[in-house]
């Protein structure tokens, strides 16, 4: 089991080494080349499809959330009883609201921006930052919590399916430490359709820049 | 200078020029930070192994029970705001008061104060009270000064008044902050509950409050050109119905939540688990109508009938489960109390079903996971900024310059306020908690000011902040509500007489600190 577990892991790691050049696709398609309209879009589409799918994921675990921290309040003040159990579904489900929302809340362009001289920039310059951002800030940001979250002792909590440390705590701490990863590799992949998107608008801002020097307005 | 001083000063520099540059403000935060480290890798004067262990920062953030309670009172607002619950209160409130001159704005601060409570996020308050009133405003003979002042200025009431989300956050920063300085101090850490800074918040807010009533009520008497009353004396009261369950329904439960938090009944977090209930039930009851699904509205009453049965049932019998010997007669009640438990949960899921039926409920728990998923994790982008700028002695740094400055803590504490007011022109409440308060408040608590006084002080100031033209937030969402009927200036000039007020109130807490203070440590 051990060893299937640790072939999994390293499995995943190969996958996301081979992927990984994928992440220059948006430099790539600002360079004069055609024909990978096809690839692109189908990495769009299949990254938003998941960031969707993670957003419900993580409104149901909202709805979880309130549930259980009504019962935790039903419990313990109507007839005086309380569990580690109940009390770690409340947490855990929260933990997973914000992180699996995290890419849909990119997508949807809600993380909050400082925008007093964001209003006046060109569609050009406001697409360059975008695209920036994602290389300088998303980027470095997803690998430093993959490369740090991905630790020994988190090997270590997966090979022994670490549970809670309470005995009638629930026996999925090596999920929920998972979380970590998994909103980092969320983040990169809707930070890279992101970026898709932002370089074809870039590319077709410049050519019709061009366009309209060469033809005069 | 040194090299990490160097360091730690352009990275402060670059990260409020990328703020400014309009990119997300998380990611921002924690790239810049990223980008810096790079360097001081490079140069030697950062080391890998720091930032080994920043997802256990993350897993304190995902386990911190206290913070739990920030996305709860965001469902609870969001489900107010969108099952219109919040609208009715202000319609039914302008219309109550409506017939004496001035009766509008008086309304819309005392609705602002009680939105406060469940919104707490300027932009969501601001925007409905301008949608819904400031036309009626305009067209009746307001000025709009008047009108647009009152509007912009209640919206902010929601960062001061309690269960405001910006105090818990806010309470778990300066608390951190707190134990920090005990830790520079050698002396037993001072803890700062969440409890503490709402009961401390609520003498200063309700003074607010009152000099805003004051100031709409001068103008009625003094101008009452300039605030008319808004219907005539002729138009019928709204029904009493309409006052029950518009105005009294959703006083009821934001006191009720309130009230169980200040008195220490229950810790924020529960305390907010009942108002999601509480505002699912309104939201249930205000909505069956329209969504055609009005045969669910017994089972919604019959949960609202049980809640207080089951308060009944609870505070007279002894229900603990986990006793010795449980008699044949507690069994029965047991049994009575669970089957009401059971009662409450089907009223709960019948609102949310009516809510889900008028296609209200995805969007409410989409808006609500983003606005969630926003504020962690720019706490997570700040907490990697911190991480970086105090390996550099960025903090070090922030407390000598604060000492440095003249006329002692005082003078320290004049500068801060002032800092913080310049950048709540262009970051929000949240990003100034994160960054800012973790590196100013410490040394503060070091010269020896009280972390609840404070932070309350804090709260006080950023409100002003967001109030202030030309960059105020508050101008801005109202600004944006509302595209013809009123000129920037008047919105700026009607600002003015609320910031005046704001400061005085400022001075007033500043230099009577047991206004924040007392209450707190009555009720601790």
């Amino acid at each position: 089991m051990t060893d299937l577990l640790v072939l999994l892991g390293n499995a995943i790691k190969i996958v996301g080494w081979i992927f990984s050049p994928i992440l220059l696709l948006p430099l790539i398609l600002l360079l004069p080349v055609r024909r990978l309209t096809a690839i692109t879009q189908f990495c769009v589409k299949w990254i938003e499809s998941t960031s969707k799918f993670t957003l419900a994921a993580a409104c149901t675990c909202a709805i979880i959330m309130v549930l259980a921290q009504l019962f935790v309040v039903f419990g313990r003040y109507v007839f005086g009883w309380s569990a580690t159990w109940l009390n770690e579904i409340v947490i855990y489900t929260y933990a997973a609201m914000f992180l699996l929302a995290a890419a849909h809340t990119l997508y949807s362009n809600r993380h909050v921006r400082v925008d007093i001289f964001r209003d006046r920039m060109s569609p050009l310059v406001k697409n360059t930052i975008e695209l920036s951002g994602f290389y300088f800030f998303i980027i470095p940001i997803c690998i430093l919590l993959l490369w740090s979250s991905v630790s020994r002792s988190f090997v270590a909590s997966w090979i022994n399916f670490e549970g809670s440390r309470e005995s009638d705590g629930l026996p999925i701490y090596f999920v929920f430490r998972t979380l970590v990863p998994v909103f980092a590799t969320l983040l990169l992949a809707q930070g890279l359709a992101n970026a898709i998107k932002t370089s074809h608008k870039i590319k077709s801002l410049i050519l019709k820049d061009y366009q309209e020097s060469q033809y005069g307005s | 200078m040194e090299a990490e001083t160097i360091l730690a000063l352009t990275m402060f520099a670059v990260t409020i020029a990328a703020l400014l540059s309009g990119y997300p403000v998380a990611l921002t935060l924690g790239g810049v930070a990223l980008v810096f480290a790079g360097i001081g890798l490079i140069t030697g004067h950062f080391y890998l192994s720091d930032l080994r262990n920043f997802p256990l920062r993350i897993e304190g953030v995902m386990s911190n029970s206290v913070l739990i309670a920030v996305p709860l009172f965001i469902i609870m607002g969001v489900i107010l705001e969108r099952s219109k619950v919040a609208e009715d209160m202000l319609n039914v409130a302008g219309k109550l008061l409506g017939k004496i001159r001035g009766g509008l704005a008086l309304a819309i601060v005392l609705v602002g104060a009680l939105l406060a409570a469940s919104t707490g996020i300027v932009g969501a308050s601001v925007v409905t009270m301008t949608l819904i009133a400031l036309p009626t405003m305009l067209k009746t003979g307001y000025s709009p000064k008047l009108s647009s002042g009152t509007i912009a200025a209640s919206g902010t009431l929601g960062q001061i008044i309690p269960p405001s989300i910006v105090l818990i956050l806010l309470a778990d920063a300066i608390s951190n902050a707190s134990s920090r300085a005990s830790t520079t101090l050698g002396v037993l850490p001072q803890a700062v509950s969440v409890q503490d800074l709402f009961t401390g918040a609520l003498i200063p807010g309700f003074i607010l409050v009152g000099c805003y009533l004051a100031w709409i009520a001068y103008n009625a008497i003094f101008k009452p050109e300039i605030c008319p009353p808004t219907s005539d004396t002729e138009s019928p009261l709204p029904r009493t119905r309409e006052i029950v369950f518009g105005l009294f329904a959703p006083l009821i439960l934001i006191v009720a939540v309130l009230g169980s938090i200040l008195m220490g009944i229950a810790p924020p977090t529960e305390a907010a688990a009942i108002g999601v209930a509480g505002a699912m039930f309104l939201a249930g009851l205000r909505l069956a109508n329209e969504a055609g699904t009005s045969r669910w509205v017994p089972v919604i009453m019959t949960g609202l009938v049980s809640v207080v049965a089951l308060l009944f049932l609870a505070n007279t019998f002894d229900l603990r489960l986990g006793r010795d010997q449980i008699s044949f007669l507690d069994y029965l009640i047991i049994t009575v109390t669970a089957v009401v438990t059971l009662l409450i949960l089907a009223g709960l899921v019948a609102s949310a079903h009516v809510f889900h039926k008028s296609e209200h409920f995805n969007p409410a728990i989409t808006s609500a996971a983003h606005i969630t998923s926003m504020v962690f994790v720019i706490l997570i982008g700040a907490s990697l900024f911190s991480l970086v700028f105090t390996s550099y002695y960025g903090d070090e740094l922030v407390a000598s310059a604060l000492a440095a400055i003249p006329g002692g803590k005082w003078g320290a504490l004049a500068a801060t306020m002032l800092v913080m007011f310049l950048l709540g022109f262009f970051l929000d409440f949240i990003e100034i908690i994160f960054i800012v308060v973790p590196l100013v408040a410490p040394p503060l608590i070091v010269a020896g000011f009280d972390p609840v006084w404070l932070g309350i002080l804090m709260a006080l100031n950023l409100q002003t902040s967001f109030l202030t033209p030309p960059f105020g937030f508050a101008l801005f969402y109202l600004r944006g509500a509302i595209s013809e009927g009123i000129e920037t200036k008047d919105i700026w000039l009607g600002a003015i007489p609320f910031i005046v007020l704001q400061l005085s109130v400022i001075a007033l807490v500043a230099s009577v600190p047991s206004l924040a203070t007392w209450l707190p440590s009555v009720t601790r």
